[in-house]
């Protein structure tokens, strides 16, 4: 009966419009963004082929590499606190009352359905500097020289954005996390505790392994997520003071759109799209394992 | 003990609430309240701040503008994206794998680092400032983790499922939309509230393409709201934050449990 359906027309009829949607707008833009690359554009028309030249020009400006200093900043942010973190949170949920575990799953996701543009704008307030939340606690509580105008000084600013993020997705990863730990047999957990194993060993030998198929999959998800981490900063700062707080996607947006240098943008776009094509294989290649069947 | 850590978990709990009890009681206080005791509970509740924002920010034409850039993305990402899950899961093509390999690549490149090319393309097209401007992008991003979704979700469905319908004498489009599409209910429940958040709170591109006011959704257009207002009205900025994420609270509070597993559907799948 598959064979009476799939004749020519019909795999077409199903096949077409999605593959069309999916090369044009998805596949195709890398063509011209590579083509671009390769060229003078201010955004209207092409003013000659100029070869390698926009990357040596985009690799020779310091805020390049500031770029890329803060995109691995988030990068390193969101993997190495932000997963320890929600990994916390998902074991330590495992062994709340319901009741507490109902009001802390929705309470941990609210966060991550509020738009960026929300978001940013509420820890403007937080950060503030004369009546800000975090200035107000350190003055009452005697802190008055820890206080920062924490989104305007250079040593401040990257991180408080990142604190931002963290915030804003912690709770979803823990979620995901959580999602994996139920997947796992309770008899598992029954053998341990009959051999006297304590919550510690039992996270540490038993779940935490068991869950590497989901540790791998928040792993991509957070690190493709914080490579294009861009709005945040569009909201908060606009990449300033100066050129301290833009990252990669700042960056290329800032000199494509701001400075009509489009050619330079696309640079930065290709050399972008290298890296996340080189990160994503590095963790299949080394992450990847086999798939677990309990 | 059992006690204290309670107290901590309810206490790490409401600091993810914490914005949205700020939001709240920022848009009731006047505005010398606002500096005077911005975390507190306010001491007059006043409501004038929402009549300002509903005067001044233009929520309705933002908040029609965001739903029809959500529903026609999910509308289109949808029926196209079923489509081609079923012709590679059940029909006999022999591009079957190297077209599904194909659309997951989609999956490795992020919206952001091709706006340039797109924004391009999006004006060569003459689209730009047009509804199709965001949604045909949005669904042709959208259909990479739709298509993988619904494949895997239709390869574990018997073979025979069409099989009574090929007798019936129905012809393949009847028996996908009569037999298949309601069996794929849950998957694709999933998949439109994956979508539903992701291009509601979509910014980057919504950025970029929709410069015109009166394209703008709600992402964008409260950015710029702010931009104009500066900071130095906080009861305001707080009401039309609240009203701009009130549709998505809202569905929240009503769908909390579905768009729970929708969203950690992902951590299972793989």
């Amino acid at each position: 009966m598959n064979k009476y359906f799939s004749t020519k027309t019909s795999i077409f009829v199903f096949a077409s419009p999605a593959l069309l949607l999916f090369t044009v707008f998805c596949v195709y833009p890398l063509l011209p963004e590579i083509w671009m690359s390769l060229q003078k554009h201010d955004g209207f028309r092409s003013m000659g082929f100029v070869g390698l030249d926009n990357y040596r020009d985009v690799i020779a400006s310091p805020s390049f590499w500031t770029a890329h200093k803060n995109t691995y900043l988030i990068v390193g942010i969101s993997l190495l606190l932000g997963i320890p973190l929600s990994m916390m949170l998902a074991l330590f949920m495992e062994v709340q009352t319901p009741k507490l575990r109902r009001f802390f799953k929705s309470a941990a996701m609210f966060p991550a359905i509020l738009s960026v543009t929300v978001v940013s704008q509420i820890w403007l307030a937080f950060y503030e500097p004369n009546w800000g939340l975090f200035n107000s606690i350190l003055k009452s509580i005697g802190l008055e020289s820890w206080t920062h105008s924490w989104l305007t000084e250079k040593k401040t600013v990257m991180p408080s954005i990142g604190l931002v993020f963290l915030w804003q997705y912690i709770g979803l990863n823990a979620m995901l996390f959580y999602t994996g730990i139920k997947t796992i047999p309770k008899s598992y957990y029954e053998a341990a505790l009959i051999d006297g194993a304590n919550f510690v060993q039992v996270c540490l030998r038993i779940t935490i392994p068991l869950l590497q198929n989901v540790i791998k999959y928040v792993l991509i998800l957070s690190t493709l997520g914080s490579m294009a981490f861009y709005s945040h900063v569009r909201v908060m700062t606009a990449g300033g003071p100066g050129d301290t707080s833009r990252t990669v996607v700042y960056q290329m947006y800032y000199t494509a759109f701001d400075t009509s240098e489009f050619g330079k943008g696309t640079a930065i776009a290709v050399i972008f799209i290298v890296e996340c094509l080189l990160i994503s294989f590095l963790i299949q290649r080394f992450i990847a394992r086999d798939k677990l069947e309990f | 003990m059992k006690y204290l850590s309670r107290i901590f978990w309810v206490a790490v709990g409401c600091t993810f609430l914490f914005p949205l009890y700020w939001m709240i009681t920022m848009s009731l206080k006047s505005k010398s309240e606002a500096y005077s005791n911005p975390f507190g509970i306010p001491q007059s509740w006043r409501w004038d701040s929402f009549g300002e924002a509903l005067s001044k920010y233009h929520y309705f034409t933002y908040l029609e503008n965001s739903l029809i850039y959500t529903v026609g993305t999910i509308v289109i990402t949808l029926t196209t994206g079923s489509m081609l899950a079923y012709c590679l899961s059940r029909m006999q093509w022999k591009f079957n794998t190297s077209m599904l390999f194909y659309v997951s690549m989609g999956l490795i490149v992020p919206i952001e680092v091709v706006v340039i090319p797109l924004f391009q393309l999006i004006k060569f097209l003459h689209l730009k400032n047009s509804y199709l401007g965001l949604i045909l992008p949005y669904s042709g991003f959208a259909i990479a983790s739709c298509v993988l979704m619904l494949y895997a979700f239709l390869r574990s469905l018997p073979k025979e499922l069409e099989e009574a319908a090929c007798i019936d004498g129905t012809n393949v489009y009847q028996a996908f939309f009569k037999i298949i599409f309601p069996i794929i209910m849950p998957a694709l429940v999933t998949q439109c509230v994956l979508i539903f958040i992701r291009i509601w709170n979509e910014f980057p591109l919504a950025f970029i393409v929709a410069s015109r006011d009166q394209f703008r959704p709600l992402t964008v257009g409260l950015l710029s709201f702010f931009v104009n207002v500066g900071v130095s009205d906080w009861g305001l900025i707080g009401a039309t934050m609240f009203l701009s994420s009130l549709p998505m609270i809202i569905v929240y509070m009503v769908g909390n449990e579905k768009i729970e597993n929708a969203l950690t559907a992902g951590a299972i799948l793989k």
